[in-house]
């Protein structure tokens, strides 16, 4: 099954480090960049075909994580797309705040690389095994 | 004689007849008359009489009943008269025993006394005399006199009468009055607050600390009205309370306004304005308390810029502590991700000393990762939002310690005893045992670390204490490690923050920490958590 991700990042190397571990683990999936929480609108208005799950940072210039989350979870349609939160942020206030709008999952990114790794593949490993739908416009 | 003759004669005869009858007749008029007005003179006398009679029973009485003492004495001194007021004032009997007045002056007051008497005889009188008599039963009094002498036809001074008043009490009342009007304007002069009075606008009365504070005379203030030591439109302002205290509605008030000073400078000031109503409730002064604030407004504006300023900086230490997490973690994470890409891509190319370089960086950035870590659990030991007390059982929390901390396989850790369980934070009181006991762990020297937890149950708090067999710490460091960023050794797990944790989290639950070391042979920190 192959996957469409819509990864909201303002940092490029988190960026290049989200994809790198998407290839250099033969996945198939495809992803979907927004620099922050405005672009990701955009896309979402325009594109025909809507991501299957979105990887969303807290902390971002122009529309932060938390200001994308309250837009997405208020549309009708979107607020079914799963969202995982990746955070640099374990901040109690910060997880309880995201739950509360919405949110599927809340990744903590570790400092260590391969900690990463094993972290992104385990949560691409368990998506690809869960029933999604797809949300079209 | 001839017939003529007695014919004469006869007719003479008959004429004195007539005329004695007549005699007799008026006479018998006049003695008539004499006797009504005899009887007449009789009767008036009588009357007079009994009126005479009258008028002394009635003057009688309002000497028995005159509220005010009168006597009467002869012109050597000694007492005729006295009626019962006289009597009761002065205790004496002069039916019983004679009396002379001398005896009754006051030692003091004789030759006043003597004076004022050959004033009396000169003069004929005298009025308000003041001085102290001696009574029988009641001590020494004091009275006030008026007094009058008595003449004979000849003008000779026979006796004076005079009205005694004793005003010993109205004397006592007055000068009860009279302290009490100067310990009030000794309060009043003495105020640091300025007092005024005034009569609606005018001024009647000041105090010292007002005239100082506007700079103007006793004198220049009471030509003044309110509104000329008020701004303008602050004196609108009030005058509409003023109006509400006028008209009764209510009976105070207070306004902080401004007064204008005599070198046009003006000053801000509390006032309190109060009405002084007679018993009808009409408004005779409004008495006003004048209170410079200058200084306090100063310092309440200093205090309030300084709220503000630790508002601003307790949110820019939130933010801090957010921007450490995240911004100054990322490009930890980025270099660690690009060195693992640089290792992945072009291991070929690296020899075994770059690898070990690689490694060297991967191990500063989790140093610097752990620093930013301990600065942030340091930042938020204060932060009551997400302080939650519950019951802890430290016997597990140290089991669960024992698996975080890595412990060397030579050392051990002994708890004494069962310890107790607390209530408190968990993760505050998790991160004081934890940073404690990894001290211990990471300063061991020895072939076998010795690590013991004790503690002892006090009536107010727990002390505990945490001993080990390490390297020690000198006396001269013992307060300096409680402070953030002094680590003492060069250990690359210690980020000198664990210990300033420590005391951060002891101060929040009112305790106290200590240690007694010696270098080389091991240290024992003991510190205190209120019950």
């Amino acid at each position: 099954m192959s996957f469409t991700f819509l990864l909201i990042d303002d940092d490029e190397i988190e960026r290049l480090k989200f994809a790198r571990v998407l290839d250099k683990n033969g996945y198939s999936h495809k992803v979907v960049e927004a620099k922050n929480g405005e672009e990701a609108l955009d896309i979402l208005v325009q594109k025909n075909q809507q991501p299957d799950i979105i990887f969303l940072d807290l902390n971002m210039p122009k529309m932060n994580g938390i200001e994308f989350l309250k837009h997405l979870k208020s549309d009708p349609i979107l607020q079914y797309i799963p969202v995982i939160i990746l955070s640099t942020s374990n901040n109690h206030r910060d997880v309880k705040q995201a739950y509360e709008i919405g949110i599927a999952g809340y990744i903590v990114k570790p400092l260590k690389y391969e900690e990463y790794i094993h972290k992104i593949k385990c949560l691409i490993d368990y998506w690809t095994v869960n029933e999604l739908i797809k949300v079209n416009l | 004689m001839g017939s003529d003759h007695i014919q004469i004669l006869k007719r003479a005869i008959q004429r004195e007849k007539l005329a004695r009858k007549q005699a007799e007749k008026i006479l018998e008029d006049k003695s008539r008359e004499l006797y009504l007005i005899t009887q007449e003179l009789k009767n008036t006398n009588q009357k007079l009489e009994d009126q005479v009679g009258k008028k002394e029973s009635a003057l009688q009485g309002v000497f028995d009943n005159l509220l005010d003492a009168y006597i009467r004495i002869d012109i050597l001194g000694n007492i005729i008269e006295m009626n019962h007021a006289a009597k009761k004032l002065f205790g004496y009997d002069i039916t019983a025993e004679k009396i002379n007045v001398g005896k009754l002056i006051y030692k003091e007051d004789y030759e006043y006394a003597i004076n004022s008497f050959q004033e009396l005889i000169a003069k004929g009188s005298f009025s308000d005399y003041q001085a102290r008599v001696y009574t029988k039963n009641n001590g020494v009094r004091t009275v006030h006199i008026n007094a009058s002498l008595i003449i004979d036809k000849n003008e000779n001074p026979i006796e004076v009468q005079g009205i005694v008043t004793d005003i010993t009490e109205e004397l006592e009342r007055k000068k009860i009055i009279e302290e009490q009007k100067n310990q009030l304007s000794a309060i009043v002069e003495n105020s640091s607050l300025g007092i005024v009075l005034t009569q609606f606008d005018k001024i009647i009365q000041t105090n010292i600390a007002i005239q100082n504070l506007l700079g103007y005379t006793k004198e220049e203030l009471l030509q003044k009205e309110v509104k000329d030591i008020s701004i303008k439109n602050e004196y609108a302002a009030i005058s509409d309370n003023l109006a509400l205290v006028n008209t009764g509605k209510i009976d105070n008030f207070s306004v902080n306004k401004r007064y204008k000073k005599n070198d046009g400078s003006s000053f801000w000031a509390k006032t309190n304005i109060a009405a002084v109503r007679n018993h009808n409730g009409n408004i005779k002064y409004q008495v006003a308390f004048i209170e410079d604030i200058t200084e306090q407004l100063k310092i309440e504006k200093q205090r309030d810029q300084l709220v503000k300023n630790l508002e601003k900086t307790n949110q820019e230490l939130k933010d801090y502590a957010h921007i450490v997490s995240h911004d100054l973690k990322s490009p930890l994470r980025n270099i660690n991700a690009l060195i693992n890409w640089i290792k992945e891509d072009h291991i070929d190319v690296l020899n075994k000393e770059g690898v070990h370089h690689f490694t060297m960086i991967e191990k500063t950035l989790e140093k610097m990762e752990m620093l930013i870590n301990d600065i942030l659990s340091y930042s938020s030991v204060n932060n009551k939002e997400n302080l939650q007390t519950q019951k802890i059982d430290l016997n597990l929390l140290i089991n669960e310690i024992k698996n975080i901390v890595l412990i060397p396989e030579n050392t051990t850790i002994l708890v004494k005893k069962k310890l107790p369980i607390i209530n408190g934070d968990i993760t505050r009181i998790q991160q004081l045992f934890q940073n404690l006991i990894g001290n211990a762990v990471i300063y061991t020297d020895k072939k076998t670390g010795k690590i013991e937890i004790d503690y002892e149950n006090k009536k107010s708090h727990y002390l505990f204490k945490i001993k080990d067999n390490g390297v020690g710490i000198k006396k001269e460091y013992h307060n300096k490690i409680f402070k953030i960023f002094q680590s003492l050794g060069e250990n690359e797990n210690s980020s000198g923050v664990g210990l300033a944790i420590v005391k951060k989290v002891i101060d929040l639950y009112d305790g106290d920490i200590w240690l007694e070391s010696e270098p080389g042979i091991g240290t024992t920190f003991y510190f205190t958590l209120k019950k």
